[in-house]
């Protein structure tokens, strides 16, 4: 027999993500909806012996056709055929919760059974709810929920396991608007009754998804019907709207209010709410001036933190891979299987598993602070800033981490809510200098100025300012809607340790498999070309070759055959372009490097080198991070625009070098 | 008397009469409690910054563009 289907549906900062792990734990599954970059999790929970399947669905606060994460939640819970959909609502909100409920009623779905959340916190904010009236008041059953201390997940495995059974009977109660509204509805009730989209949807759903002028089911309506109906339809519902004066969702969803404000009197009672440390809270972090320090502290402790435990692990995994391939080595016997396996395969391998202490513990560090509330104030503070440059405030977020690492900060524009917002911001997130090439922009800085650190500043400056204009000028071609911004301000809430490693570890993971695979060719495909037909330092290795081929390109900015090849490898991780170098210059490292490329370049070329590398292409592991996130296209489209950018300012700021005489 | 939401100052209240602006708009407005009807009180609004407001015993912050977009009824 299949398993039965549950389908966990709510508000975001609900804790929804909390009860889906503390029902599922280990045994969960993060992949995407097919079609769109929303996340999709599912997991397994087994009851009396019988296994049920909880899918996840993302967290809207309604089921319009205007968000692709309310479609998609919407799309599962009419055509999924879920048994029993769970409805998590925030005890402290319950006025605003109960419009998503009234939603999922309306679309005619009966085995729905309530999870009321965050109850302690309600009693503390002086709200009383009985959840035995409320659930008389609704319908259907409410279980009470305080699902961060684990407190009633084996009831609500109980009921869950009694409606799938059909031991509960429901009766989910629908809201009733004003006698002209209804009129409206019936009316077009009746213009739809008998034909076959009734027979698929609920009526009185159709109806009123039509009259607040729902572009889905307007296409469903064209789709069985035809256009002379929806027409006939669609004016009726002008020509009522005209009566009203104003848009008739508008009209529906204050009544819908109305409706539910009269239903919670029959359950919850409102006592003295104090003032919160909430409340205290936001007045220093969404403050103009005061938030801004404060968000400089957290993120400037998100990088300590990251880069304090990260980089030694990181070394160590580096170093226990080249160990591997050492001790490996003398084991191949064949000259090329060794190259392959030792030098491809394990340090390809070796180099992706190396980011995955970094990558993890910016995903904890950033699930923290999402699940801590502390995000939303972050996209409050930059919203105004970032908007100019068609970004929202969220975007901060991957930007500040892209200092670290691009990957896991591609990977983090998931967060922003609008499709063409991600777009944008992961479009841009190459260009902003990581740890890897803060360590090329260091050497080259140290090399020809002295290690003047106002140099290093300016080509960060330059960076982010590329970021920015790239932002400006990509969102004016990316189509979609600005986001209009309003955003919940959550209460904060100290996550669960249990959750955040669950959470981590999965998009870690993910990223192993996604980055893994590029990296891996991309490894193998080095070794080849620095090694055949002759190993690199002889000037006839294939890499050697390729670099006396873009060296005429190069020579527009200055630069010679030698940043080619180095240029070249330094897509595959930016840290080579160094290394390479030293290759080059027959093994020299540190100091004598820098000697000798110093009296090779001039301070300028060092400079347009130093830019270059910084902008030039987003290396292959962020290639594979964008591609992951978005598709091949958008990937390529990166790299081009990268490429471009960077041959464009090398070449004007040699030029210009130069003219001015430097 | 009919205000935007934009023009009350930390402490007032008011109750939410009209959202002028597309279908997009106000879906998202109203879904997140910010209906006709709806009881309002604003707790910050910062000169060059967004409007947070309390609503239905949620804390939202709005762009100062959409809180001139929300008309309400002072109380």
């Amino acid at each position: 027999m299949a398993m039965r289907v549950v389908a966990l549906a709510g508000n975001p900062n609900v804790g929804k993500t909390t009860i889906f792990n503390a029902l599922t734990g280990m045994r969960q599954h993060v992949g995407n909806w097919p079609g769109v970059t929303v996340e999709k999790k599912e997991g397994v929970f087994e009851h009396k012996g019988e296994r049920f399947l909880v899918v996840d669905l993302p967290g809207t606060y309604s089921l319009t056709a205007h968000s692709v994460d309310e479609l998609v939640a919407r799309n599962f819970l009419l055509n999924g055929n879920p048994d029993v959909v769970v409805d998590v609502v925030d005890a402290t909100a319950v006025l605003r919760n109960l419009y998503l409920t009234m939603e999922i009623f309306e679309m005619g779905l009966k085995n729905v059974i309530i999870a009321l959340n965050k109850v302690d916190l309600a009693e503390k904010k002086g709200i009383k709810i009985d959840p035995v009236k409320m659930s008389k008041a609704l319908g259907v059953p409410v279980v009470p929920l305080n699902a961060k201390e684990g407190a009633g997940i084996e009831e609500l495995k109980e009921k869950i396991w009694e409606m799938a059974h059909g031991m509960i009977k429901t009766n989910p109660v629908l809201p009733r608007y004003d006698p002209e509204v209804e009129r409206e509805i019936e009316h077009i009730s009746k213009c739809l009754a008998g034909t076959e989209l009734a027979d698929r949807y609920p009526l009185r759903w159709l109806a009123i998804k039509l009259l607040q002028r729902d572009d889905e089911v307007m296409k469903l309506v064209l789709r069985y019907l035809g256009e002379e109906k929806l027409k006939e339809i669609m004016t009726h519902i002008g020509e009522a709207e005209e009566r009203y004066g104003r848009a008739m969702d508008l009209i529906i969803a204050g009544q819908k209010y109305e409706f539910i404000d009269g239903l919670t009197h029959e359950f919850m009672g409102y006592g003295k709410a104090k003032e919160t440390l909430t409340d205290q809270l936001d007045r220093i972090l969404v403050h103009p001036v005061y938030g801004f320090i404060a968000m400089a502290f957290v993120f400037y402790l998100v990088f300590k933190f990251v880069f304090a435990f990260g980089m030694p692990l990181q070394g160590i995994l580096d170093d226990a891979f080249g160990r591997f391939g050492e001790w490996v080595a003398p084991h191949i016997a064949n000259e090329t299987l060794r190259g392959l396996l030792v030098d491809g395969v394990i340090g390809g391998v070796g180099s992706v598993l190396s980011f995955f202490p970094l990558v993890f513990l910016l995903f904890l560090a950033l699930s923290f602070l999402e699940d801590l509330g502390y995000m939303a104030r972050v996209a409050v503070l930059m919203e105004g800033i970032l908007r100019k440059f068609g970004l929202p405030g969220k975007a901060i977020i991957p930007l500040i981490l892209g200092l670290g690492c691009n990957v896991p900060a591609v990977m983090a524009t998931r967060t922003l809510d609008e499709e063409k917002d991600r777009l944008v911001a992961m479009f841009v997130n190459p260009f902003i200098p990581c740890s890897a090439r803060l360590s090329v922009i260091s050497f080259l800085v140290g090399a020809f100025f002295g290690g003047d650190a106002l140099v290093a500043l300016a080509i960060y400056l330059l960076a982010f300012a590329v970021a920015l204009l790239s932002a400006k000028l990509v969102s004016r071609f990316v189509s979609g809607e600005e986001s209009p911004f309003v955003i919940e301000l959550p209460e904060f809430l100290l996550p669960s340790w249990k959750s955040l490693l669950l959470h981590s570890w999965e998009r870690s993971k993910e990223f192993v498999q996604k980055a893994g695979t590029v990296i891996l060719v991309g490894s193998i495909i080095i070794w080849y070309l620095s090694n055949y037909p002759v190993p690199m330092g002889t000037g006839k290795s294939y890499a050697e070759r390729l670099g006396h081929l873009v060296a005429p390109y190069l020579n527009l900015m200055g630069l010679d055959w030698k940043a080619g090849v180095s240029l070249i490898f330094g897509i595959i991780a930016k840290e080579n372009v160094i290394s390479t170098y030293s290759i080059l210059y027959g093994g020299l490292t540190g100091d004598a490097l820098k000697k000798a490329m110093m009296s090779a370049m001039s301070p300028l070329q060092g400079f347009v080198l130093a830019v270059v590398t910084t902008l030039y292409v987003p290396c292959i592991a962020t290639i594979g991070a964008v591609r992951a996130e978005s598709n091949w296209k958008w990937a390529l489209a990166v790299t081009v625009y990268m490429i471009t950018v960077a041959s464009l300012l090398g070449i004007l700021i040699w030029h210009v070098g130069t003219a001015m005489g430097l | 008397m009919i205000v935007p939401l934009l023009s009350l100052v930390p402490g007032e209240r008011g109750v939410v009469v009209d959202l002028r602006g597309g279908p997009n708009f106000r879906s998202r407005l109203y879904a997140m409690g910010l209906a006709p009807g709806a009881v309002v009180r604003v707790l910050e609004n910062y000169p060059r910054g967004p409007v947070i407001i309390e609503v239905g015993g949620t804390r939202l912050a709005l762009g100062k563009g959409m809180a001139s977009r929300v008309f309400v009824r002072k109380l």
